[in-house]
């Protein structure tokens, strides 16, 4: 059985070490990126299993590089978890729209994530 | 029908018709301003230094003259009349007392004729009886009589007396009876003195005559210059009337409509314009005052606009820096966020034993690092919210949700806290309502907060929610057995960091946003929220939402 990737795109340094440490003890190979165009760019060549996404990132913001990797014809099958750190209403209808499958708010708790990534690719 | 339509038309006609001549007049008086040398007497009237009131009173003070001036003269041809007419009277009786003594001079002659043929004494004193009638009708004509006239009757008094003489010689000679030898000569002397007596008095007769002739004439002339006179008088007082009607009413009526002009400018806001009225009555002083209130609100005006100017400054600054204020929060609560995330992630990991087995003297401290930790979460996210709906960027998320469902999400949230205290937790929501639609995640923000308050308020007793569909309304209805408001901070409960006092902050908790954010939530669906409360029974928080947010309801 092939490996699963998962790409996390996510400036906070602290927030990748969580993921990194909850997704250790599971089969999930994980790659990261550190800014939106970073992650477009891992995404294209790696082409992951699933995506990631924070909102919040420098140089390209979470919902344009959705945008950009669900138009793209290589990119556009992977499914794309889109996490804000804004409890905004309508935030989950602009991630929908911009192309996400998922949603997550941030704080969100390490189970749910851990839940919501088994959800996605069945280990 | 159609006879009212017609009435309708005509009468509208008719004031059409009158409305057309009026001004026609008006265009007619206009041009008569412009182009006759009325217009400077106009303008010279308007420009006399004084008062209305003494402006008109000269006019009719001009025009009460010359009726005046009439009557007068009037008067003095009636009185020269009246006089030419006793003058007629009398020279009427002087021709009567003429003819008189032509009679008594006929008669006089008469007797004589007589007294000589019958011989007869008693002739002669009739002769003499004529002769007094003639003499006092003589005296009478010569008192009355005119100076010219008085050498007539001199003459004839002279030739009388010598008629007399020679009545004397007829009473001698009857007397001595020696008629026949003197007759003859006395017949001749009398008949010549006759004759010479009978002359002046025909003249008389008819130099007065003459003079009546006269004296009509004259009264005829007087009249006929009477009627000139007062016809000239009327026609000059009726056409200086008419002038100084027309100039003073337009020296008032040019001044009048430049008023009327200017004021329809400032009425609609025009206060630049001047108006230029030259009269020295009271319209002249109006403009000047009409010119200084036009300035003057020019001035308070320019004052106005730029306070408003400033004021909009002042706001628009105030607004920049109410925003930057908002936007300062929502970013600072982001970067509050961040760090909290890790601190809430990392001590879940280390619950769950990701790191390595718990003993059981870490495990209470890492609960209540997660347990802090999610308070301060709520905080963070309240204090987010009002700055959002501060700032205007909160939206609600409208859809389709379930009344008894959100009801049964806030109660199986809180059971363990009312199970906790020891508190009755009751809900009650009808079977039959129908799908609801609005921002559920907001609306359960607010039936939390207002659950979560009355259990942390309540320390015996218990907490109920209630919902009522009441016409397109929704009512919900949290109360409590708790320890009630005060009446006089009922009004204060959903302002921005209240609670009933300070000490409550400490003992219960809570950031004091809760029933703020809720209020402005429950405004943004269309509905509102109040309170009653009386303090050591409990309190009974309710709140209306449409049942349809965002629908027309037919």
């Amino acid at each position: 059985m092939n490996q699963r990737t998962i790409l996390y795109i996510e400036d906070n340094e602290y927030n990748r070490k969580i993921v990194r440490q909850l997704l250790g003890r599971t089969p999930y190979r994980l790659i990261e990126a550190v800014d939106g165009e970073a992650g477009v760019a891992q995404a294209i060549e790696t082409l992951p299993d699933l995506i990631l996404m924070d909102v919040q990132l420098p140089k390209m913001s979470g919902l344009d590089a959705t945008r950009v990797l669900c138009n793209d014809e290589r990119t556009k099958q992977i499914p794309i978890v889109v996490i804000t750190s804004f409890a905004l209403s309508g935030d989950r209808e602009r991630a929908t729209e911009a192309g996400a499958v998922g949603y997550l708010a941030k704080p969100y708790s390490p189970r749910e994530l851990l839940a919501l990534v088994r959800q996605f690719l069945p280990e | 029908m159609t006879g009212v339509a017609c009435g309708v038309v005509s009468a509208s006609e008719v004031t059409f018709r009158a409305e057309h001549l009026k001004i026609k007049l008006e265009q007619l008086a206009a041009v008569v301003l412009a182009r006759s040398p009325l217009g400077a007497l106009v303008r010279w009237v308007a420009g006399i230094r004084a008062s209305l009131h003494t402006k008109l009173m000269s006019a009719f003070l001009v025009v009460t003259l010359l009726f005046i001036a009439m009557a007068v003269v009037n008067v003095r041809t009636v009185l020269e009349t009246a006089q030419h007419s006793r003058q007629l009277d009398q020279a009427h009786q002087r021709v009567a007392w003429s003819q008189q003594i032509e009679q008594a001079l006929a008669r006089q002659m008469h007797f004589s004729v007589l007294a000589l043929l019958s011989q007869d004494e008693a002739a002669i004193g009739k002769i003499l009886r004529e002769n007094n009638r003639f003499n006092e009708t003589l005296a009478k004509l010569d008192a009355a009589g005119l100076p010219e006239q008085h050498g007539l009757v001199e003459q004839v008094r002279v030739s009388q007396d010598e008629a007399m003489s020679v009545v004397a010689d007829m009473a001698n000679a009857i007397r001595d009876r020696n008629i026949g030898n003197v007759t003859r000569d006395l017949l001749a002397q009398q008949e010549r003195l006759d004759s010479e007596i009978a002359g002046p008095v025909a003249k008389l007769v008819d130099t007065e005559q003459k003079r009546m002739a006269s004296l009509r004439d004259s009264i005829a002339g007087a009249n006929r210059e009477s009627l000139i006179t007062t016809a000239g008088f009327s026609v000059a007082a009726v056409a200086l009337a008419w002038l100084c009607g027309f100039v003073i009413s337009w020296s008032f009526i040019v001044p009048v409509r430049e008023a009327q002009g200017f004021l329809t400018g400032v009425a609609s806001g025009d206060f630049s314009q001047r108006i230029d009225v030259r009269n020295g009555d009271e319209f002249g002083a109006l403009a000047r005052s009409m010119n200084h209130m036009s300035a003057e609100l020019a001035r308070l005006d320019r004052i106005q606009r730029d306070a408003a100017d400033e004021l909009g400054r002042l706001n628009t600054r105030l607004e920049q820096a109410s925003r930057a204020k908002s936007e300062f929060l929502a970013n600072m609560s982001h970067e509050l966020r961040t760090p909290l995330n890790a601190i809430l992630g990392f001590s879940e990991m280390m619950v769950d034993g990701l790191y390595g087995d718990l003993t059981e003297e870490l495990k209470e401290p890492l609960n209540d690092v997660q347990a802090n930790g999610k308070h301060l979460l709520r905080l963070i996210n309240e204090v987010l919210d009002l700055s959002k709906i501060e700032a205007g960027r909160m939206e609600l998320a409208l859809r389709e949700y379930s009344v008894a469902e959100m009801v049964a999400s806030v109660r199986g949230s809180l059971r363990s806290l009312a199970a906790e205290k020891g508190l009755a937790f009751e809900t009650e929501v009808p079977d039959d309502l129908p799908p609801a639609r609005g921002d559920s995640g907001r609306l359960t923000q607010c039936l939390m907060n207002l659950a979560g308050n009355a259990l942390k308020f309540t320390r015996s007793g218990g907490v109920a929610i209630g919902v009522v569909l009441r016409g397109d309304d929704l009512v919900y209805r949290v109360s409590d057995t708790g320890i009630g408001i005060p009446p006089e901070e009922l009004q204060n409960v959903f302002a921005e960091f209240r609670q009933v006092d300070a000490t409550v902050t400490r003992q219960f908790g809570g950031t004091g946003l809760g029933l703020s954010i809720s209020k402005k939530f429950i405004e943004m669906h269309g509905g509102r929220i109040w309170v009653e409360s009386k303090i050591g029974e409990g309190s009974t928080f309710y709140f209306t939402v449409p049942l349809r947010v965002g629908e027309t309801t037919a």
